[in-house]
């Protein structure tokens, strides 16, 4: 039965990290409830347990990106002590921070793991923030072009319909010579 | 190999395309040129970069779309496809009164021998209030859109989701829905949604959206909708005027029953692959099976006439026929031939068809 059990787990994972939205609603379903009744009963409301949540799934997908990673833990468990760990952390941030959350503590060791995964999230989101403000540096058609590709995972045929292009191998063209821009601007946002 | 465009080659690396011949290339001129492999590296981590935010954006905007659903499980299914043919009904019957009054004037105008010049006018005006209608009902779904979220933020109009009916046609997964249920084939994914609240993704094998009927599978291997094949047949012949019949929908998760007659052998403005039925329909039911007594299949649900959903309309199993016939190669069904639900109870009849009926929802970004 623990074999079936982690292979359930390894499935829900590596579902989650393609963006699997039947597993996803799964997960939800079966985790925003636990999430939210703790962030309750821990002075948060249900617009808070939402945000925290996502943000703890969000966590879960870039942990999931890599087919190596394991949980040594459930995923409802790993969600709970992220979302935890995050409301801590916004707490903080609101400078309200109470001496010792309630029911906390059965991670304890654990904590350092959490940390760690949090901190690796945070600084991912700072280089995609940055990236994104690069992004919005760039000039018309190439925002849209890459947005279309990248954000909005369109094929090269449809962007090249979309945008007018003649056929998709001018729309390629046009990518690539975009992607030098954008480059040239990344880098040089990330040198300063 | 071409190393002027830098971008291609990191595509290509990091989508894992490139030949092994092309890598060694790739490799032995990075070795050789330093400031290449840095450049070249530079690519590749922009690249990863906007995968991954790209990704990373959209699992975003799916949970957001997943929380206004699970917080609002009863308005969840507002956009449907059936007020798409209200436009669609109105502006035929707009260019059929424009039509008649038309030939009105030819009329008139040949008895008293005069040219007719306004052919081309009409029509125009034809293709001129269709799109007036097309614009009204975007704002129309907009209003209703907005009117079911109005708890929660608003989402993107890209955001568009469809569902309707289906019905087995194979025990291993191929069933038939109506065509616009799957946006003839422009959405990003599909899901059946069985009595049993299981999802099953699904695939696009063959659509018409002529005729409006389109035929999915089951993606998952041994699939099986139910213990023994699909006991239903479908009906070679077309049926006659009055026919008594029923279906099974899911307007919600729920399999709905509604039974009623056959009122014209023929159905839209005529058409004669088409019926008339007589049978309350509304969101939801299109591509549900219309089964006659015996429990045979007659037609698939396909739209209503009015707002005040007067008159419900069916495509005959003619034109399901038609398109089994043109098949993908690769596609081998083996339709029932025997009909079980004959000699069974209404009741039984109705139990045995949940198992092989389920709410089919589409996804679009």
């Amino acid at each position: 039965m623990v074999h079936s059990l982690t292979d359930t787990e390894t499935h829900i994972l590596a579902a989650l990290g393609r963006g699997d939205r039947v597993v996803t609603e799964q997960v939800y379903r079966q985790n925003y409830p636990i999430i939210n009744g703790w962030l309750i009963k821990n002075g948060g409301n249900a617009e808070d347990a939402a945000d925290i949540f996502q943000e703890a799934m969000v966590v879960l997908f870039g942990k999931a990106q890599n087919p190596d990673f394991r949980l040594t833990s459930s995923v409802s468990t790993y969600l709970l002590a992220v979302s935890k760990h995050l409301w801590y952390k916004k707490l903080q941030q609101l400078q309200r921070a109470p001496q010792r959350l309630a029911d906390d503590g059965e991670e304890g060791s654990h904590d350092a793991t959490y940390e760690e995964d949090l901190k690796v999230h945070l600084e991912r989101e700072a280089h995609y923030e940055q990236l994104n403000a690069s992004l919005d540096m760039l000039g018309e058609p190439c925002r849209s072009l890459l947005k279309a590709f990248y954000h909005h995972d369109k094929s090269m045929q449809e962007i090249s319909a979309d945008f007018g292009y003649t056929n998709p191998e001018n729309a390629k063209t046009q990518k690539y010579k975009c992607l030098m821009r954008l480059k040239k601007l990344f880098f040089a946002t990330q040198a300063k | 190999m071409n190393f002027n465009n830098i971008s291609e080659l990191a595509e290509a690396w990091v989508n894992n395309t490139m030949s092994q011949a092309d890598k060694a290339a790739l490799q032995a001129r990075m070795e050789a040129d330093a400031e290449f492999a840095i450049e070249f590296n530079e690519h590749i981590a922009l690249i990863q970069a906007l995968n991954g935010n790209g990704s990373q954006k959209r699992f975003r905007n799916m949970l957001k779309d997943i929380a206004r659903e699970q917080a609002a499980p009863v308005q969840k299914k507002k956009i449907i496809q059936l007020p798409a043919h209200f436009w669609r009904t109105s502006a035929v019957a707009a260019s059929v009164a424009l039509l008649t009054s038309f030939l009105t004037y030819t009329i008139i105008s040949n008895t008293s021998h005069k040219p007719n010049p306004d052919y081309s006018t009409i029509s125009r005006e034809v293709d001129h209030l269709k799109r007036e209608q097309q614009k009204q009902q975007a704002t129309q779904n907009a209003i209703m859109d907005s009117l079911s979220r109005k708890n929660a933020p608003a989402s993107p109009v890209s955001d568009a989701r469809y569902s309707g009916t289906g019905f087995a046609l194979t025990n291993d997964g191929y069933f038939v829905t109506a065509s616009h249920v799957v946006n003839n084939g422009d959405f990003d994914s599909v899901y059946i949604l069985n009595k049993d609240g299981q999802y099953y993704k699904a695939f696009l094998v063959n659509f018409d959206s002529k005729s409006d009927i389109a035929i999915l599978k089951v993606e998952k291997k041994n699939f099986r909708f139910g213990k023994l094949d699909v006991p239903y047949a479908l009906q070679g012949e077309k049926a006659s005027l009055g026919t008594r019949i029923f279906t099974l929908s899911y307007p919600n998760d729920d399999a709905v029953y509604s039974e009623g007659y056959i009122s014209c052998k023929n159905g839209y403005d005529g058409d004669d692959k088409q019926y008339t039925l007589q049978l309350p329909a509304g969101h939801g039911q299109s591509g549900s099976p219309v089964l006659d007594e015996d429990g045979q299949v007659l037609g698939i649900l396909t739209a209503i006439s009015s707002p005040g959903q007067a008159n419900t309309y069916a495509v005959g199993t003619e034109s399901l026929n038609d398109l089994l016939q043109k098949m993908p190669p690769g596609n081998k069904l083996h339709l029932a031939h025997g009909n079980k639900l004959g000699r069974q109870w209404h009741e039984q009849q109705i139990s045995e068809l949940q198992n092989y009926t389920f709410s089919v929802k589409v996804y679009k970004k």
